[in-house]
């Protein structure tokens, strides 16, 4: 396989190699963050904005690193950009700050992350890395974004907060508890492989 | 599944010279500094402001809770005071956050900030007293997280208005099947849970600092 | 007694009612991941709790003496140069989420040297999985409820002690071994279930543990009624009068 330009990450992240349906990473995220699109969107800049910083930052040094102490490097940035994230939400969207919680500084331990350090980063120049991490947190953020449409608009009739079903529409509350986030996804990406499935079929024949 | 970890090319030509711990030392500790700078500069910036919002989400209830004044013609702003509000009872210490709100230095009601148990996590409320602490004035719920469409009605204006004008000096009683009158509150359908949690918390808050609240009342008092 | 009575409270409400997966999505990675085989679920679960108690432990007392907002190590130490008030406002809390994770690392270091050395046999069984441990959510999601439970609290009596962290990493953990164990019973029978394609593996996974967190929502209210029963009347009496007669919650 031969090295992907820029431009090529960029497209892989957001719906080939879609970091939520297609490697599974970042799922405590995925799950808890989409009741609401508000927290959706919000989760997804977060992310943007952390995986930016740090994959920028790692490809910046990336001559320095040697197997020993890469990891820690990688720690050490992460956890700064999301405390960085963390303070800027709480100055300037308080109330979304409020409602993420915990699941702000979780994003220290999101896989995507670290995964995207080591595996691009840590060997490309910064254009690349950062167009990789504009891909992989676009398909991340529209990863959240098509669950919480499906159990916002099922759970409560609104999207947004604003009403899309008539109001006799009887709400499954179930979907914006947890067992919903568990039931959305897993039909989600039932269907994601189906679909992926009747692709590859099309194509062979 | 997430891809396996790359493995780095051990057979780098720069290896020598860049597995050198004395090197690797500086570059965590050059990253720790900046870093460091990075965060030292972010709370300098925005620590005020969270620190702003903090206080806001509470602040800017407390008009609500607190009923307007006798005359109309009085336009003087409410000018909230917050302290902390340490009681025992029974063996146990409690500490209350309390803000006092005032009109033209005229005690004009408390607002008791308190949380307790709910049905699934923690429920934080705003309880509104009059000056002389022997009236509920309202109650506003801060933050929880009772089932959507039961427990969370305990948020909305019509089942928490029903708090504003209660006595103070009685317990209050839940009550299932609406007409509550004098010292009930009615229960919320299919969340009798969550209404009970919420009465009780303010129960216990009146329990707690209504005597204390009532004294400092008269202090004030020229 | 009201002290037995919350740490009762706090070890259900993690293990069962707040389950670190079914309730908060905390180590759904490991949950999807290596959940294909009992004993090593059993193995995950027991490390993860492992890590998770002694990271508890020590990001408790970071945040307690060093951390949070007024902690004694910090102000003493700023006291050296700062006049006293100034000292008294030193806020370390930011740093909070790097101690953290550290703290996390460290601690999966030492558990496994420990491990390697004096226990070979428990190495062998739960070893492996120690390094993915980490990253795993679960453990940094304990050490932020127990900074939520300490930072911003106003009541001093209300802050949490290194017991009842202990207790929340503890029990947390075992909530978490066990819907892990429960999820990989599960999954070992749905092999030999005829799963339509499209969802075999991971989708399937995810609609069983739907299930398992709507058998789990049951749970929930129990630490309510359970309060109120274990509550000594006594203690009920003793309030004013104005407190309300404690009766059974109807669920």
């Amino acid at each position: 396989m031969s090295t992907p330009s820029a431009g090529q990450r960029f497209i892989r992240g957001i719906l080939p190699e879609n970091p939520v349906y297609r490697q599974m990473l970042g799922l405590c995220a995925t799950l808890a963050v989409t009741n609401n699109l508000k927290s959706a969107v919000t989760m997804g800049a977060a992310v943007l904005f952390v995986l930016v910083c740090a994959n920028l930052m790692v490809s910046l040094i990336r001559h320095l690193l040697t197997p020993h102490l890469r990891i820690v490097i990688f720690t050490l940035t992460i956890a700064t950009f999301v405390t960085v994230a963390d303070r800027l939400l709480a100055a300037f969207l308080y109330p979304m700050s409020k409602a993420l919680g915990p699941y702000i500084p979780l994003i220290i331990v999101n896989c995507i992350i670290i995964c995207r350090c080591e595996v691009c980063a840590a060997k490309q120049g910064p254009l690349t890395a950062v167009a990789d991490a504009l891909g992989q947190s676009i398909g991340f953020t529209l990863a959240l974004v098509s669950l919480a449409a499906v159990r916002e608009i099922l759970g409560t009739g609104m999207w947004f907060g604003f009403r899309v079903l008539p109001a006799a529409w009887p709400d499954w509350v179930i979907m914006v508890l947890p067992p919903g986030a568990f039931l959305t996804f897993g039909l989600l990406l039932g269907l994601t492989n189906w679909i992926s499935a009747q692709r590859a079929g099309k194509e062979e024949a | 599944m997430p891809p396996a970890v790359a493995t780095i090319d051990t057979a780098s030509p720069n290896r020598s010279w860049r597995d050198n711990a004395l090197l690797q030392g500086w570059l965590v500790l050059l990253l720790a500094i900046v870093f460091g700078a990075l965060l030292a500069g972010v709370q300098t910036a925005l620590g005020p402001a969270i620190a702003d919002n903090k206080r806001n989400e509470t602040l800017s209830r407390v008009p609500q809770l607190i009923p307007p004044p006798d005359t109309a013609a009085t336009s003087a702003q409410l000018e909230v005071d917050t302290r902390m509000l340490p009681v025992s009872s029974g063996g146990r210490t409690a500490v209350y956050r309390i803000h006092r709100a005032s009109r033209d230095d005229e005690l004009a009601g408390w607002v008791v900030q308190v949380a307790g148990q709910g049905y699934a996590d923690r429920i934080e409320v705003l309880l509104g007293l009059s000056p002389a602490a022997d009236v509920i004035t309202g109650l506003f719920v801060l933050d929880q997280k009772e089932t959507p469409g039961l427990g969370a009605k305990i948020a909305e204006a019509p089942w928490r208005g029903q708090f504003a004008g209660k006595p103070a000096a009685l317990p209050l009683e839940v009550i299932k099947g609406g007409g509550a009158s004098g010292n009930q509150i009615d229960a919320i359908t299919g969340a009798t849970i969550s209404s009970r949690a919420v009465t009780d918390i303010v129960n216990r808050t009146l329990a707690d600092v209504r005597d204390q609240l009532a004294t400092d009342a008269g202090k004030a008092a020229p | 007694m009201t002290y037995l009575i919350d740490i009762l409270l706090i070890a259900l409400g993690a293990a069962l009612i707040n389950n670190f997966i079914f309730y908060y999505f905390v180590g759904i990675c490991p949950f999807i991941g290596v959940s294909r085989r009992v004993e090593m679920a059993f193995g995950m679960g027991c490390a993860v709790t492992f890590v998770m108690t002694i990271a508890a432990a020590i990001s408790w007392t970071m945040t307690r003496f060093v951390l949070m907002p007024g902690a004694p190590l910090t102000q003493w130490i700023a006291g050296w140069w700062l006049d006293p008030q100034t000292a008294a406002g030193v806020d370390l809390s930011i740093l909070s989420y790097i101690v953290y994770i550290f703290a996390i690392a460290a601690s999966v270091q030492f558990v496994e040297m420990y491990l390697r050395r004096f226990f070979p046999l428990l190495y062998r069984s739960f070893g492996v999985f120690l390094p993915l441990i980490t990253t795993n959510c679960a453990i940094l999601f304990a050490c932020l409820t127990i900074m939520s439970r300490l930072v911003g609290v106003d009541d001093p009596a209300a802050r949490w002690d290194l017991g009842q962290a202990l207790v929340l990493a503890i029990f947390g953990g075992l909530g978490f071994t066990l819907a892990i164990v429960i999820m990989a019973g599960i999954r070992e029978e749905l092999e030999a279930c005829d799963v339509p394609t499209p969802f075999r593996g991971a989708p399937i996974a995810l609609i069983v543990g739907g299930i398992l967190a709507m058998a789990f929502m049951g749970f929930t209210g129990v630490d309510n009624g359970l309060k109120t029963a274990l509550t000594p009347p006594a203690v009920v009496a003793q309030a004013p009068p104005t407190e309300p007669p404690s009766g059974a919650p109807t669920p």
